[in-house]
């Protein structure tokens, strides 16, 4: 389940945005829409799962004779 | 964890979410233009101008207009000294800048079609949005 966690501190109007369960670049379309409603964060830092990659094997089939 | 972000800044991006969140705080009279004139409490007209405007007929008896300034990083706060001091308990931008991002936080959602689940503690609101 992908997850994005919005923590608001009413005293002071900071708001964290942490968005988990996303694997690689594929969470900056997240971080977009944060960015468009939101404006530039004062801070942004992307986390080791960020920098994983999707695991992608190609297939390979094997050709038909001619 | 796959990304953080944090965000404070004092400028409002969303014009449409922005009237939403002064309208959550009780602002509902909004003038909208370009280049707008603002006055003071005494009638004086200040040297700003702002696309948004609310008249300090709809703020208080010794306030001034309320303004927000369009600029590339969005909708900028123009509130005199007085006003910041004394609107809304002198919270009126953090009370603002929360009811803005309560505001995103729903239109984001609605944008990853996603479920929520909210918890207050104190003065934190966290918001969980599953997609």
């Amino acid at each position: 389940m992908r997850e994005v966690e919005f923590v608001l501190d009413r005293e002071t109007g900071r708001l964290e945005v942490r968005i988990r369960g996303i694997l690689g670049p594929a969470c900056d379309d997240v971080a977009r829409h944060a960015r468009e409603l939101l404006g530039v964060p004062v801070r942004e830092a992307p986390t080791a799962e960020y920098r994983l990659r999707p695991a992608v094997r190609p297939r390979v089939r094997p050709r038909g004779g001619a | 964890m796959s990304k953080y972000l944090s965000f404070q800044a004092d400028a409002f991006t969303d014009r449409r979410l922005l009237l939403a969140a002064l309208t959550d705080l009780g602002y509902r009279d909004v003038e909208q233009g370009e280049a707008l004139a603002l006055y003071g409490y005494q009638g004086d007209r200040r040297p700003e101008t702002a696309e948004l405007v609310i008249r300090r007929g709809h703020v208080g008896r010794l306030s001034n207009d309320l303004g927000f300034k369009r600029t590339a990083e969005g909708y900028v706060p123009v509130v005199s000294e007085y006003d910041q001091r004394t609107l809304l308990g002198g919270r009126f931008l953090v009370r603002l800048r929360t009811a803005y991002s309560e505001q995103a936080v729903e239109e984001i959602r609605r944008r990853l079609a996603g479920t929520v689940q909210r918890t207050v503690e104190g003065d934190v609101v966290r918001i969980r949005v599953r997609f």
